[in-house]
């Protein structure tokens, strides 16, 4: 028998984990969080943007003493066909304000950082071990068994990630579906600050975000992001993994092609890849939500598939960090009353309800179906480069009227399609 | 009981050092220490025979930044650790490190047995283990990959070039050991969680006699940098040329650069 006994173990110290086990030791519960990797952040892969307001509201003015990257002040969004581009940058004075800012961030930093701060409110961080089972009593989770080891805790916190097989051994979750993720790849690219701000107009400190709409994942559903961080370029693509089965080329393949792309090449240009990695995306997001919780165990974060898929980009880390605080709210209530079972653990159910991690949820639910439609990832940004080709082409054969120029390409893709689709888009909205 | 003592150094991951491409220098700007791969033996070597033959096991090290090895080392068998965490130390050689560990482990008191990887990973000298041997007054036995204790002595087998030596120690011994010797664990959650609760003695250099001025490094690392493979980086089927013309310019490139011969 365990002769240790803890009040919460965690499974997985990114960020969901991290910030349970960081509020939970504040709180004075005893908390042992389990890393696979030999550190936090060793085994995870963000495209690089943490959204800031819901680790501000833990930790204020975090940014300050994190390593974050750079705080991000111009948005990009690029449709591109195999040789041409339209761009829309978005830059706001309202990107800088507290709780509304963004950072780039590296995951090996950002996540060590995070781990610690749990570690330095008194949790207890046992890195390179994996946990292999649950520890089950009359049908309740009592613990972890992690190769020979037992331990047993008041609850455990399932915060490992997208492919939690422990959530599906909690009987929480089935497994997942081809369609139901997405795959990233991301290059991280070398370059000297300066030349990064002069590149992408910016001042000292500043950063951007790019994402790509179109030729970059060769018509499948995803898209291309590059995001900057202090001394080199995240950059990247994410596509849903069903669609990979029937691609003709390889991710790998893909990524090299993307990088070759005429509008991507000069942005790197004498950059250093030094990093290359890949990670599954959750990305059904409330249509892939599994049981939240049941006797002595909760999930959190990927591993409860808490991430906005928005067709071309996806968000996470400040979900999951958002549910790893709703978790230790439920659990410092029920260590009060002494109860970890499921209808008290219930109350992280109703505090991600009330919060803005299910709202958002709801409302991007119909997003994944409305953008499964190819036409987004083709003819639209066809369209909108064959109009912008029309406006600034000049080579002396005779111009049209604007509104004919448009009307004669919007045509190509079918006015009820078009109709269609930005009907199904604003309702998906 | 025995008294069986590891020593292992807390070295740069040499995984993580760069080497620039115009002057060839090492770039340690994001390098993670770890603890030096032959001592990780040296270590396992020494958990076994605490868990086997019930020998008493400690873990002794010096160097700059040596305090954040202490968990992972712990975790790894050794009932405690004696160090001392000096940053000059990171500009040393094996003679200064040598006589620090050897202070330690006469502060420690009536050790059988020093466990020390046959080199490190990032000088490789080879000399801390038989300097230590010298300096204890202790016999020295190098490229072990073979270690057992008994009532009669310490019984080892050394791995030659052509053969295999077997030898008995008797009286106190400091052994160096080869990788294969055995198979450093991966410590378990029980292990990592117990090393959290074990002791560590932070040793000052006064309380082992070692005096700075009398003991300053015989030797001055004027420069290190890496060595890099030139490629020569050619296209052999460029233009469209046809796979067996590309195969024929291959054959003749690697004929002209003496690669066939």
């Amino acid at each position: 028998m365990p002769e240790e006994k803890f009040d919460c173990i965690i499974v997985g110290a990114g960020p969901a984990g991290s910030t349970a086990g960081f509020l939970l030791a504040n709180a004075g519960l005893e908390v042992l969080i389990i890393e696979r990797g030999t550190f936090a952040g060793s085994k995870n892969m963000t495209g690089g943007r943490l959204y800031s307001h819901s680790l501000e509201k833990i930790i204020s003015d975090f940014a300050s003493v994190a390593p974050v990257e750079r705080k991000v002040v111009k948005e990009t969004i690029t449709m591109l066909t195999n040789d041409s581009a339209v761009s829309i940058d978005f830059q706001s004075q309202q990107l800088n304000q507290a709780q509304k800012e963004s950072y780039t961030v590296l995951r090996a930093d950002f996540d060590q950082w995070l781990a610690g701060k749990a570690e330095d409110a008194g949790a207890i961080l046992a890195p390179g071990v994996r946990v292999d089972d649950l520890l089950f009593k009359d049908g309740k989770v009592t613990g972890v068994i992690a190769g020979e080891d037992e331990m047993e805790a008041d609850v455990v916190i399932l915060a490992d990630g997208v492919n939690s097989l422990l959530a599906q051994k909690a009987g929480l979750k089935v497994e997942l579906k081809p369609n139901q993720v997405a795959v990233g790849v991301k290059e991280v690219i070398e370059l000297p600050a300066q030349v990064i701000e002069d590149r992408f107009g910016l001042n000292k400190g500043e950063g951007a975000a790019r994402i790509f709409v179109g030729n970059c994942t060769k018509g499948k559903i995803g898209g291309g992001f590059l995001y900057t961080n202090k001394n080199s370029l995240s950059l990247g693509l994410v596509f849903t993994l069903a669609d990979l089965a029937e691609s003709q080329l390889t991710v790998p393949q893909m990524l090299e092609e993307f990088k070759s792309h005429p509008v991507i090449k000069p942005l790197i240009k004498d950059g250093k890849l030094v990093e290359y990695s890949a990670h599954l995306v959750p990305e059904a997001g409330l249509n892939m939500l599994p049981k939240l919780y049941s006797d002595g165990v909760m999930v959190v974060g990927d591993a409860a598939g808490l991430v906005i898929n928005a067709g071309y980009t996806v968000r996470g880390m400040d979900l999951a960090i958002a549910s790893g605080e709703a978790a230790s709210k439920a659990i410092i209530t029920a260590k009060e009353q002494d109860d970890y079972s499921a209808a008290s653990l219930a109350r992280y159910q109703d505090l991600l309800d009330r919060s803005f991690v299910m709202q958002d949820l709801k409302q991007y639910q119909k997003f994944p179906e409305f953008m499964e439609n190819p036409r987004i990832f083709n003819e639209y940004p066809q369209l909108v480069v064959n109009i912008f080709k029309d406006m600034f082409i000049v080579d002396g054969s005779p111009g049209k009227p604007l509104r004919k120029k448009v009307l004669n390409h919007a045509k190509q893709v079918g006015l009820v399609n078009l109709l269609k689709d930005a009907w199904k888009g604003v309702k998906a909205l | 009981m025995k008294k069986v003592v590891a020593c292992y150094k807390w070295v740069i991951d040499e995984a993580d050092i760069r080497v620039e491409e115009k002057d060839h220098s090492l770039n340690f700007e994001r390098a993670k220490y770890k603890i030096s791969e032959y001592d990780r033996n040296a270590i396992e070597a020494g958990a076994l025979l605490n868990e086997e033959k019930g020998c008493e096991f400690l873990a002794v090290t010096c160097g700059p930044n040596v305090e954040a090895s202490l968990k992972d080392v712990l975790s790894r068998g050794p009932a405690s650790i004696s160090y001392v965490n000096e940053e000059w130390l990171a500009d040393v050689d094996s003679s200064v490190t040598s006589k620090i560990l050897a202070g330690i482990i006469k502060k420690i008191g009536n050790v059988d047995l020093v466990i020390c990887g046959e080199g490190s990973s990032d000088d490789y000298s080879q000399q801390v283990g038989p300097r230590l041997a010298a300096l204890l007054g202790y016999a020295s036995v190098t490229f072990v990959n073979k270690l057992d204790i008994t009532e009669e002595g310490i019984k080892v087998e050394r791995k030659l070039e052509d053969g295999v030596e077997v030898l008995e120690v008797k009286g106190p011994a400091v052994v160096t050991v080869l990788p294969d010797i055995n198979k450093p664990r991966i410590p378990s959650l029980k292990q990592i969680l117990a090393a959290k609760k074990k002791p560590t003695e932070k040793i000052s250099l006064k309380e082992i006699g070692f005096d700075i001025n009398a003991s300053q490094p015989k030797l001055k690392t004027l420069s290190i940098s890496g060595t890099v493979m030139e490629r020569k980086n050619m296209q052999i089927n460029t233009d469209g040329l046809s796979i067996k013309d590309a195969a024929l310019k291959l054959v003749k490139q690697l004929n002209a650069d003496g690669s066939l011969a």
